[in-house]
């Protein structure tokens, strides 16, 4: 069980974070999604998984669910 | 067009309308999802709505609907149009949109001649005949399922996507009250024949089931709805920039089809056509020049006030106008691939691009509704847990739900737009869409077109050069009587200042000059904008550039004057060459001047935390030197920007983490102004320009930028206040609310309350000082305030 936080671009609004939550919710072990939305900015996303995911993982998700990146860190 | 029976099977496009997108990922997320479908290519288009999809193979209409419903939005094809055009297409978007607003207007008027009956009873007891109660009910229900029905419908989709907004705490407030009144009349004690409202403050509880709701719900409905009216009609004239945009250019051309000239539409043009352009007429689109010399002038292209000369093998850019002789031109380019299109295309992604920022309102919203709804359950827990029936538990937890609806939620941020607005007009600051004032809170870059808005755009003289032996005034008097028989921009600015400081020159002249007009002109000619001659006192004048009286007329020029030529040019000044007599004897510097104002208006940029950037097309040096002078850093001047990079210069700051207001002029702003966050146009601009920006400055005083960005912080203090007002005193009801106390009084008390309380903070607006006009517009502001109330309701 691990949480980890990414730093996400693109969410404006509350349906990007729907967005965003329900493609990442679908990812295997994925067991809570959590984010905090600065619209315009760089949001916050939270993922509690069974096992870490990759960036790479989150990154194709993002993709999945609209125009949103994963923010360089 | 959207007709697929007579199309070849393999590739179909269909136009459907999307429903429920609230922001440009919106758009992005539905694009996605239809493009993973094989042989789909869509693109979703979020301000007008709709995907453009062309499909192929098994995929049917109703996939695309199917998948796109699955992500959570509506879909349907519009209604065929047979041989619809770009244009006319875009005559049905303006007449949908009129629509919508006529629809709101009509939803807005029926619910209101509903509601007032309905008001008027439950506050009035005189009123309140025998049976009163089920009147009220049949005029507020179509109010409440029906005028409400935008309310519902949104919260609805929202509460799909787990969100809460402004319409979603409408809906349940009015829901709530309207159910509780229809629990109350039926099974309650309230539909009695000789019920009366209670107007005691402290009601007692067993009243509670007797009391409706009904003129709550109603008036809530009616308010919001008119919130909602004034900014949708004011939201209705987006779009008009494109329109005027495309009818910029020529609508017909003269074309040579073997040999002959006839006229055709310009959009029936081709690559290759050769046509004529005459003095005075639009090059109908991109080409190169294959005969003829010629200026043209492209100042609504690009605002800049000199034409630009051009010859054989010259390009030259469609719907700009042949100032000079007759050109022949080979069209290079035509339709949608024109710099005019490709303008038109670019301020179409900055507008489409641009996220609708959150409202205020649904901010709050989304954070009070949750929390709402947690109390309002809390309440039914406690009342439950404390022993007492379900009945009164459920009604103190309805009561919350009822009481947290804030009517003047609906009224905090349209009426401090609308007095917002009022006010900016009586200052000279259109605003377009209200909405803009409340978001460009931020604003801190504030970027600058030169030509036409730091100056005037005008050409006049800045200085008249004599070598050594003529007089000042000879020089400008024989140029500007020339001059004067020119229409040239330089040639007019020559001959309005020499006739300015003509009573002055009079004394000096060497003819005794008895009156203050300029000198006649003889055997006035033009030679293809590169110079002109004629007899002015018996010389034989010439003025034009350099090279010209070099080459044609082996006039050298003195070195002298070289020099201050040269030095001109380096600070971006046009230098003009004044020749008589088979000599070059002085020169006249002719530039664009800087409008008075705009030093001052620099200044109060940085004041209001802002920093100021240039963006011109202009060389750098040009752009160096004007910057100088109005105080602006040189390492915030961009210089020498194609017209389609402004929009990238803009967008490039923005991802610096810039939030951009840019001002601006030309037809080459447009896209620009589209895409910052705060879009200022100059009223003296191009009307492309004005239709894309946020703001117009009526007078073209760089000093009112400064104003409308004070008065745009003003406006958002302003609805955050009255958000604080419209919330106040229904949190501080909910207790009562929760206590099981709530009686219609309180509740129409707290209404009341909040309305006066957001409508006066709004009404302040009107005070808003501005600091250019303070001095003029302060005392008629004291001296006639009832007035102006008046002109502004």
């Amino acid at each position: 069980m691990s949480t980890q936080t990414f730093p996400v671009t693109g969410l404006t609004c509350e349906h990007c974070v729907g967005a965003v939550t329900s493609e990442l919710s679908v990812l295997a072990g994925v067991t809570d999604v959590r984010i905090d939305l600065v619209p315009d900015g760089t949001s916050t996303v939270s993922v509690t998984a069974d096992q870490p995911l990759t960036d790479d993982e989150v990154a194709m998700a993002l993709d999945e669910a609209g125009d949103y990146k994963l923010a360089a860190v | 067009m959207t007709t697929t029976a007579d199309q070849p099977a393999e590739e179909r496009t269909v136009e459907l309308v999307i429903g429920g997108m609230t922001c440009a990922s919106c758009a992005a997320r539905i694009e996605k999802k239809l493009n993973k479908l094989e042989g789909v290519a869509a693109t979703v288009n979020y301000a007008t709505e709709k995907a453009k999809v062309t499909y192929a193979g098994s995929v049917s209409q109703r996939d695309l609907v199917a998948t796109i419903e699955a992500t959570g939005y509506t879909a349907e094809p519009p209604a065929a149009k047979v041989g619809a055009t770009a244009l006319s297409s875009d005559d049905a978007e303006n007449g949908e949109k009129d629509d919508e607003v006529s629809r709101l207007r009509q939803r807005l008027v029926i619910s209101a001649l509903l509601s007032l009956p309905v008001l008027l009873m439950s506050m009035i007891p005189l009123l309140q005949f025998d049976n009163w109660q089920w009147l009220a009910l049949t005029l507020a229900s179509p109010v409440v399922v029906w005028g409400a029905l935008p309310f519902h419908r949104a919260a609805f989709t929202n509460a799909r996507h787990g969100a809460a907004t402004m319409d979603t705490l409408i809906s349940v407030g009015v829901s709530a009250a309207w159910l509780w009144s229809l629990w109350a009349l039926f099974l309650g004690g309230a539909g009695a024949a000789g019920t009366r409202m209670s107007f005691s403050l402290m009601p007692s509880r067993q009243s509670a089931t007797s009391s409706i709701y009904l003129e709550v719900a109603s008036v809530v409905t009616v308010l919001i709805l008119s919130g909602r009216y004034f900014e949708a009609r004011a939201k209705k004239r987006s779009g008009a920039a494109l329109r005027n945009l495309l009818n910029l250019g020529a609508k017909d051309v003269a074309v040579l089809r073997d040999g002959l000239e006839i006229r055709i539409p310009t959009d029936q043009l081709v690559v290759g056509d050769v046509f004529t352009v005459r003095p005075g007429e639009q090059i109908a689109t991109d080409g190169v020049v294959t005969d003829g010399t010629s200026a043209v002038d492209a100042s609504m292209l690009t605002g800049e006030p000199v034409p630009v000369e051009v010859g054989p093998g010259d390009a030259v850019v469609g719907a700009t106008v042949n100032a000079g002789g007759r050109l022949t031109v080979r069209a290079t380019r035509v339709g949608a691939d024109t710099q005019l299109a490709q303008i038109a295309r670019l301020v179409e992604d900055a507008q489409n691009g641009k996220a609708e920022v959150q409202r205020l309102a649904d901010k709050v919203s989304g954070i009070f509704v949750p929390v709402v709804i947690l109390l309002s359950l809390a309440t039914l827990a406690t009342w439950l847990l404390i022993g007492n029936s379900p009945t009164a538990a459920f009604s103190a937890a309805v009561a919350v739900l009822i009481i947290a609806c804030p009517c003047a939620l609906g009224l905090a941020t349209p009426t401090a737009l609308l007095v917002g607005t009022g006010r900016g007009a009586q200052l000279g600051i259109l605003i377009k869409g209200p909405q803009v004032l409340e978001s460009t809170r931020r604003v801190d870059t504030i970027v600058l077109d030169k030509t036409g808005t730091i100056t005037t755009g005008q050409m006049s003289v800045a200085a008249v050069h004599a070598t050594s032996g003529e007089s000042l005034a000879q020089v400008q008097t024989l140029a500007g009587a020339l001059e004067d028989a020119s229409e040239h921009p330089i040639a007019r600015a020559i001959a309005d200042a020499a006739r300015t400081a003509m009573p002055a020159m009079r004394a000096t002249l060497a003819w005794s000059a008895t009156d203050t007009s300029l000198p006649a002109v003889e055997g006035f000619s033009n030679h293809d904008g590169r110079g002109v001659t004629g007899v002015v006192q018996g010389h034989g004048v010439l003025v034009g550039r350099r090279t010209w009286l070099e080459h044609e007329w082996s006039i050298q020029a003195p070195a002298d004057l070289v020099a201050t030529a040269e030095a001109a040019e380096a600070e971006g000044q046009t230098p003009v060459w004044v020749a008589w007599d088979g000599a070059a004897r002085g020169i006249i510097v002719v530039a664009d001047t800087i409008k008075a104002t705009s030093g001052q208006a620099v200044e109060q940029f940085r004041t209001l935390g802002l920093r100021p950037i240039l963006l011109t097309g202009d060389n750098s040096r040009a752009a160096h030197a004007v910057a100088a002078l109005v105080g602006i850093e040189p390492q915030d001047v961009i210089a020498e920007v194609l017209p389609a990079d402004k929009v990238s210069a803009v967008k490039a700051l923005q991802e610096g983490g810039s939030i951009v207001a840019m001002v601006g002029d030309g037809v080459n702003d447009a896209a620009a102004l589209a895409q910052a966050d705060l879009g200022l146009a100059m009223g003296t601009g191009s009307d492309v320009a004005i239709e894309a920006s946020d703001l117009t400055l009526v007078r073209g005083d760089l000093r009112a930028a400064a104003d409308a960005i004070r008065l745009s912080r003003s406006t958002l203090r302003t609805i955050k206040g009255n958000l604080f007002w419209a919330f106040a005193y229904n949190i501080a009801a909910i207790p009562l609310a929760a206590l099981g106390l709530l009686s219609p009084v309180i509740a129409g008390a707290a209404m009341a309350f909040s309305s006066v309380f957001v409508l006066t903070n709004s009404l302040r607006l009107r005070r808003f000082a501005p600091l250019t006009t303070l001095d003029v517009r302060r005392q008629s502001d004291l001296a006639l305030p009832t007035q102006r109330m008046g002109l502004e309701g």
